[in-house]
């Protein structure tokens, strides 16, 4: 296992394209909300973890999406994680609740566990050939075929709001 | 303090100057001057005079040698034969050109000679240094006008992306060289009029359409990614090594008052604590506070080197050992959330120089691709953030109150740990006290389980004895009376042995 869980490099094969995706973690903290845009400008996707025990977790998940939808509009790809399904009997958000409001936000729900490890590639995945697809759309737009080979690279910002993260390295690895 | 009778004279300070010690060391009669190192200023003049001479001969003789390098290299590629190994191209000595044809040998040692020549010339009509000469050059050095002495680090970056393109195909080095001077040349030439984002934008053109040339033109078949990503790595370190002196910084902008601004703000901030920044650092182990310094020094070295490419380099460093350094005080990999609070908590110690002038130079003159993506780009991304933090930080962002801040800010508080002087000794102090400590703790709870096993065996030996006392008791010893009666063995076969040979007796021996 590596020494640090912050950023990653993945090298992907989707539907016959090379994908090269970059996928950097950012502080959650309160203190450090404010950087946020530094790290997700020129990202095409982002992943929003919260826990889903703590209900406050996923308030925070709420004004994220807000402030992504402001500064980004529709060119983000939104990913929303409702984390630690491990702990099933402490649930303190709704799976309804939960889906409706991604649902309502244009954004992907998906259960994971880091700490079981699942549900994560399978959401690394799906984020990956969205993201591929709506650039490639864009590529078209613009009438130049020939990017469509060419190495793109994507950004997937994760904003963390877990209160303790016990395995986001198990996370990266998909 | 002055005893009875005994009046101290305050003393005042006289200076005795000797007329000889004002005089000119020359001895021409005139007075000289410390300034000019004790010459009058008409002696001064002329020794001055000299030194300078002396020191443009030595600059133009390290120049004649870049040139000399260069030449080589360019004749190289005028020679007829291509299919030459590139081994055995660096040709400084002649020893390693045994195995060259002896023409080649030959139109080299021409192409040298006129080089000596041409630059013999060049010193004996320094008012026209190269122009009388470029007619002997291939166009493509013939633009090679030193207007003005590079830096010693110019040259030296110079020679050695000379060195790097040597051991190029000769077309692709030539080619390369011909692009990174044109560059440099047309920048030099607009300076004044360009500001520095039309020259970052040139640069950063000139980046795009490098890689464009090498992945299309003919010169460049069969490179491969990695080749075509060191040949950029080598031109950016070269080019921007030349143009950071005029470009870092630039008088036009307003970046050195930044820095300023910034330093001062972080001095300001001396008392911000690793805990305030929720940074779990232990900087009492040994182990941790010698990484911590080891990342300020990378912090700090940014501001020393000069190719953005460096410069990060030195801000990937400290990043990796920031890692160690969490992994080291809580023992998992830390995620962002406890990397950005230390990478924070450094820069406010490390106090790095002239810090908005190099990120500003790093985003100006990186190549794009470096900065976008990979572990330099995050690591470059996380910087920017913690400056930025650093710009804003109020009382909200350390979880303090407004009073607290403002008492900080002003000095009325100070924090706990600032009072303790950071030095090895006292760290190595904290680490055997916890030694000791922890030793203590096991000694002690050693001592508490040999009284408990000795109570233990106390009661087992009570409890045994009680148990052989209570069997005792309940079962008191009987003699019972034991008649034996005596068997003779041999007499007495029974039934079953009466087929059985004799039993046999010892032979007897005479």
């Amino acid at each position: 296992m590596s020494s640090q869980a912050s950023f990653l490099n993945k090298k992907l094969n989707i539907g016959g394209k090379r994908v090269n995706i970059a996928i950097w973690d950012t502080a959650g903290q309160e203190r450090f909300h404010a950087l946020g845009p530094i790290y997700y400008r020129d990202s095409n996707g982002a992943i929003l973890v919260y826990d889903i025990t703590d209900e406050d977790s996923f308030s925070k998940v709420k004004n994220w999406v807000k402030e992504l939808k402001k500064m980004l509009g529709n060119e983000i790809n939104l990913c929303i994680a409702g984390n630690k399904i491990d702990l099933e009997k402490q649930r303190n958000v709704t799976v309804a609740d939960a889906e409706e409001y991604a649902q309502s936000v244009g954004a992907k729900h998906y259960h994971t566990s880091a700490k079981l490890n699942k549900g994560i590639e399978e959401m690394f995945l799906e984020l990956s050939k969205d993201m591929l697809e709506s650039s490639s759309s864009d590529l078209l737009g613009g009438g130049s075929s020939s990017g469509s080979n060419a190495r793109k690279s994507k950004t997937v910002t994760i904003v963390d709001d877990e209160a303790a993260n016990e395995s986001s390295g198990g996370g990266g690895c998909c | 303090m002055s005893l009875p009778g005994f009046r101290r004279k305050p003393k005042k300070p006289v200076f005795h100057v000797d007329e000889k010690e004002l005089l000119c060391k020359n001895g021409c009669g005139f007075y000289g001057n410390v300034a000019w190192q004790g010459l009058c200023s008409k002696c001064w003049r002329e020794v001055s005079q000299k030194q300078r001479e002396a020191q443009i001969q030595s600059d133009e003789k390290l120049a004649r040698e870049i040139y000399e390098k260069e030449e080589a290299l360019a004749a190289r590629s005028r020679l007829p034969q291509s299919s030459q190994p590139e081994e055995q191209l660096p040709s400084e000595d002649g020893t390693q050109q045994m195995g060259v044809g002896f023409e080649k040998f030959e139109g080299r040692q021409q192409n040298r000679n006129r080089a000596t020549s041409k630059s013999l010339k060049t010193i004996l009509s320094r008012s026209r240094p190269v122009k009388e000469t470029a007619d002997q050059l291939s166009e493509n050095q013939s633009h090679r006008k030193v207007k003005r002495q590079l830096s010693t680090e110019s040259r030296q970056a110079k020679s050695r992306f000379v060195e790097y393109l040597r051991r190029l195909n000769r077309n692709m080095a030539e080619d390369i060289y011909k692009q990174c001077t044109e560059l440099v040349e047309k920048i030099e030439q607009f300076q004044e009029r360009l500001s520095i984002d039309q020259v970052a934008g040139k640069v950063q053109d000139f980046y795009a359409e490098m890689g464009d040339r090498i992945a299309s033109h003919h010169i460049y078949q069969g490179v491969t990614t990695n080749q075509q990503s060191s040949i950029m790595d080598h031109m950016e370190k070269y080019l921007m090594t030349r143009l950071h002196r005029d470009f870092f910084s630039p008088a036009d902008t307003d970046d050195e008052q930044k820095d300023l601004a910034i330093q001062n703000r972080i001095r300001k901030l001396h008392w911000v604590t690793e805990d305030m920044l929720g940074a779990a650092i232990e900087e009492r182990s040994v182990a941790v506070s010698q990484l911590i310094v080891q990342a300020q020094t990378e912090l700090i070295e940014m501001n020393a080197k000069k190719a953005p490419i460096d410069k990060l380099g030195c801000v990937s460093r400290c990043c990796k050992i920031i890692f160690q350094i969490v992994q080291a005080s809580q023992g998992i990999p830390a995620g962002a959330d406890d990397f950005l609070p230390v990478l924070i908590y450094l820069i406010l110690k490390a106090n790095p120089p002239q810090l908005h002038s190099n990120i500003q130079f790093i985003s100006r003159f990186s190549s794009p691709s470096r900065l976008q993506s990979g572990e330099v780009g995050y690591f470059f991304t996380n910087l920017t953030c913690s400056i930025m933090f650093v710009e804003n930080l109020d009382a909200k962002s350390l979880s303090l109150t407004q009073e607290e801040y403002d008492d900080y800010m002003s000095g009325k508080l100070q924090p706990a740990q600032a009072a303790e002087p950071i030095c090895e000794g006292l760290f190595m102090m904290y680490n055997n006290i916890s030694a000791l400590e922890d030793l203590r703790r096991r000694q002690e709870n050693l001592m508490k389980n040999a009284r408990e096993f000795s109570r233990e065996m106390e009661a087992w030996k009570q409890k045994v004895t009680n148990q052989i006392e209570d069997a005792i008791s309940s079962k008191p010893l009987v003699k019972k009376r034991y008649s034996k009666q005596p068997v003779n063995i041999d007499n007495d076969v029974g039934e079953e042995m009466k087929g059985l040979p004799v039993p046999m007796e010892p032979q007897k021996v005479n």
